[in-house]
C-alpha cells in the first residue's frame, strides 16, 4: 500500500525528479559499457588458452637464404632444423607463418561454405611439427603429415570455433570449404583443434584456419617455434641465438618467450578496459555524491512532511524506509528507461558480442545502481529519522 | 482521558537553561473540549506536544486513556499516535504533492487498512467538513480555509479518541475561523471526542468547555 502511495507521490514531483532520474540513467549506460567490456573479457579468460606457452620461443628472422631451387630450399632448413632440434633442451620445433601468438600481426580472410560467407578468418601456415611444438589439443581428424602432399584437395586443420560457426555440432572433418568465393580453391578439413587465442587471455580466439606449409612457404617464412624443455639457462638461449646468427649471417636474430609476449599484449587489451573502469568509477563517485546531495538536500526541504508523518503514526525507522523505497522507485524508473536502450544492444546485435554478455552486463549494472542508490540513501534515511518532529512541524 | 501531572520541560544549550513548562498538572476529561491560551512563548505549543507524544517531558507523568506513555519505545509511541491522537496545525501541514484525498488518507497508510476502506474513510471524512468535491485537487489549488478542513478530515479520518489543536484558527480571517471552529464544535458534540485546542483568540477560546491560561510556562487558570 505505502508503494502506491509513493509513486504518486514520485509522479507527482517528476519535474524535480528528472534530474537526478537521468544522472541515475546515464550512470546505469556507462556502466552498462564498463560491465559488457568486464563480462566480454572475463568471458574469454575462463575459455582455456588452447596450447601450452609456457616454454615456447619465438626465432624471429629475415633476409632468410633465397633460391629458386626447392631442393636447395628444403636442404637448407632441414640443415637448420636439425641443428636446433639436435640441442638436448629443445623438444620440437615448427616453421611457421609471421602470426604468431601474442604478436599482433595477423592474416586474415574469407571463406564460403555452402554460399554462406564468412570474414575475418585467421590464416596460419604451419609444417608438421607445429601441432607438436604448440602441444594443440587435436579435438577431431588430425593434424598435417607428409601424406598431404598427394592430396587432391588442399588439406585444412580448422579451430574449434571455425568448426562452431560453420558446422556447429556436425561433423568437420572431410567438409569442403572454399577460399573467398573462387571455386577452384577448394580446402578439404582434415583436422579440427582447439582454438588459441592468440591475442592473449582477454581477446577472443576468433576464426582459425591452419594450412599445411610447402616448400614454397619456406621462402617468405620469417618464424621458428621452439618447443624448450622446463628451466633451460640464459646460457642456452645464447648458445640457440649464435647457432641462429652463425647459419644466417645476413639475418637479424630475435628470440622472445611467449610467456613475455603474453604478458605485454594482455597489457595492451587491459588498457582501455582500465581505462574505461576509471572513468566509470569517478562517474560512479559522482552520481553517489550527487544522489547523497540530493537526498540530503531533499530531506532538509521535507522536514515538515516529515515530522507530520511522525505525528501520525510513522516510526522512525518507517521514514528512513520510506526514503529509501522512494530513491529505489526513482532508481527503478530509470533503469526501466534504460534498460530499453540497453536491451536494443543484443536485439540489434551491435559489436557482434553474444547476447548472454549483453544480459549479464545489464545485470550486474542494474544490480550496481540499486546498490549505490541503497547505500547513498542510507546516511540521508538515517538523519530523517534522527528529525525531532516536535521541532519539524513548528518550523514552518 | 489525559492526564498530566507536574509536567516539566526544560531546554538546554551549553551556556543557557529555559524552563518551557513549570510543574503542569491537568486533568482532561473524556469528551471535554479544552482551550490553552497565553502569551507567545508561554509554552502552549510546547504543552501540546507533550500531550501529543511528540515531545517528552523533563520531569513528571503523563497519562492518555489511563496508558502511561513514557516507557513506550519509537515504534510504540508512533502507533499508539496513529490509533489515539488527531493532529491540526496552524500551518495545515498538508504535503502539497498529493491530492486532497490522498492527504487524508495519510494516517491510515501506517494501519493495516486496505486501499478500499481507506478510500472510504477519506471520503467520508472530507464529507463531514465539507469537501467531497475537492477531493481529487490539490492543496496549492485550495484557500486556507480549505487546507484547513482538510487538515481535519485527516485529524479525524483514523476516528481517533482526541484530537490536538495548535491554534487551527490562527491563519484564517475571523468568517473562515469560526467556520473551522463550528467543526471543531460538531465533532465534539456529536463524535464525543476530546479536543484541546491552543488559540490566541478568546472568541474561539470561550467557545469550548474550559480555558487554560498559561504564563510563562506555568499555569495561572
Amino acid at each position: 500500500m505505502m508503494f502506491k502511495h509513493l509513486f504518486k507521490l514520485i509522479w507527482n514531483k517528476k519535474k524535480q525528479n528528472f534530474l537526478l532520474m537521468t544522472e541515475m540513467l546515464f550512470s546505469f549506460l556507462v556502466l552498462f559499457a564498463v560491465f559488457t567490456l568486464l563480462v566480454y573479457y572475463y568471458d574469454n579468460y575462463k575459455k582455456p588458452m588452447g596450447f601450452e606457452y609456457q616454454n615456447v620461443w619465438v626465432i624471429s628472422y629475415n633476409n632468410a637464404y633465397q633460391t629458386k631451387n626447392a631442393d636447395s630450399l628444403n636442404n637448407y632448413y632441414g640443415i637448420l632444423r636439425k641443428s636446433i632440434k639436435a640441442m638436448p633442451e629443445v623438444r620440437e620445433l615448427s616453421f611457421c607463418s609471421f602470426n604468431t601468438p601474442f604478436s599482433n600481426n595477423m592474416s586474415q580472410g574469407r571463406v564460403t561454405y555452402h554460399k554462406k560467407e564468412f570474414y575475418h578468418m585467421n590464416f596460419y601456415t604451419a609444417d608438421d611439427s607445429y601441432q607438436a611444438t604448440m602441444n594443440m589439443q587435436v579435438l577431431e581428424g588430425r593434424w598435417f603429415n607428409k601424406t598431404d602432399v598427394v592430396a587432391k584437395d588442399k588439406p585444412i586443420v580448422i579451430n574449434s570455433d571455425t568448426k562452431e560457426q560453420l558446422f556447429g555440432k556436425g561433423t568437420a572433418v572431410g567438409q569442403l570449404i572454399v577460399n573467398g568465393d573462387d571455386k577452384d580453391k577448394m580446402m578439404r578439413v582434415i583436422g579440427v583443434v582447439q582454438s588459441i587465442k592468440v591475442k592473449g587471455d582477454y581477446a577472443p580466439a576468433g576464426l582459425g584456419l591452419y594450412q599445411r606449409a610447402d616448400t614454397g612457404s619456406l621462402r617468405w617464412f620469417g618464424k621458428i617455434m621452439v618447443q624448450v624443455v622446463p628451466g633451460v639457462s640464459a646460457a642456452f638461449e645464447g648458445r640457440l641465438y649464435k647457432t641462429m646468427a652463425n647459419y644466417m649471417k645476413d639475418s637479424n636474430i630475435e628470440i622472445e618467450h611467449l610467456t613475455n609476449k603474453r604478458t605485454s599484449i594482455n597489457y595492451f587489451t587491459l588498457i582501455p578496459m582500465i581505462v574505461l573502469s576509471i572513468v566509470g568509477g569517478f562517474l560512479v563517485i559522482n552520481v553517489a555524491l550527487g544522489l547523497f546531495g540530493v537526498l540530503w538536500y531533499n530531506i532538509n526541504q521535507r522536514r515538515g512532511e516529515i515530522g507530520l508523518r511522525r505525528a501520525v503514526g510513522a516510526s522512525g525507522n518507517a521514514v528512513s524506509s520510506q526514503l529509501i523505497y522512494e530513491s529505489m522507485i526513482l532508481a527503478t524508473l530509470s533503469l526501466i528507461v534504460g534498460s530499453f536502450f540497453a536491451v536494443q544492444f543484443p536485439l540489434l546485435n551491435v559489436f557482434d558480442l553474444s547476447a548472454g554478455i549483453y544480459i549479464s552486463a545489464m545485470l550486474l549494472a542494474i544490480i550496481f545502481i540499486y546498490l549505490l542508490v541503497f547505500v547513498c540513501s542510507l546516511y540521508p534515511g538515517r538523519q530523517a529519522a534522527a528529525i525531532y518532529p516536535a521541532v519539524a512541524l513548528h518550523e514552518e | 482521558m489525559i492526564r498530566l501531572q507536574n509536567i516539566e520541560k526544560v531546554y538546554r544549550t551549553d551556556t543557557i537553561e529555559t524552563l518551557a513548562l513549570n510543574s503542569i498538572s491537568l486533568d482532561i476529561a473524556k469528551g471535554e473540549f479544552l482551550s490553552i491560551m497565553g502569551p507567545s512563548g508561554c509554552g502552549k505549543s510546547t504543552l501540546l506536544n507533550i500531550m501529543g507524544l511528540l515531545d517528552t517531558p523533563s520531569k513528571g507523568d503523563i497519562k492518555i486513556s489511563d496508558q502511561k506513555t513514557d516507557h513506550l519505545s519509537d515504534k510504540q509511541l508512533a502507533q499508539f499516535r496513529n490509533q489515539k491522537l488527531g493532529f491540526i496545525f496552524q500551518s495545515y501541514h498538508l504535503i502539497n504533492d498529493l491530492q486532497v484525498l490522498d492527504n487524508v488518507e495519510l494516517p491510515l497508510l501506517y494501519r493495516n487498512t486496505t486501499a478500499k476502506e481507506r478510500k472510504m474513510l477519506a471520503t467520508e471524512a472530507l464529507e463531514k467538513v465539507g469537501l467531497s468535491n475537492r477531493i481529487k485537487h490539490f492543496p496549492t489549488q485550495l484557500s486556507g480555509g480549505q487546507r484547513q478542513r482538510v487538515a481535519i478530515a485527516r485529524a479525524i479520518v483514523g476516528r481517533p479518541e482526541i484530537i490536538l489543536a495548535d491554534e487551527p484558527t490562527g491563519n484564517l480571517d475571523s468568517a473562515m475561523g469560526n467556520e473551522i471552529m463550528d467543526i471543531l464544535i460538531n465533532l465534539n458534540r456529536n463524535e464525543g471526542t476530546t479536543i484541546v485546542m491552543v488559540t490566541h483568540d478568546e472568541n474561539m477560546a470561550h467557545k469550548t468547555h474550559r480555558l487554560v491560561r498559561l504564563f510563562d510556562g506555568s499555569q495561572v487558570q
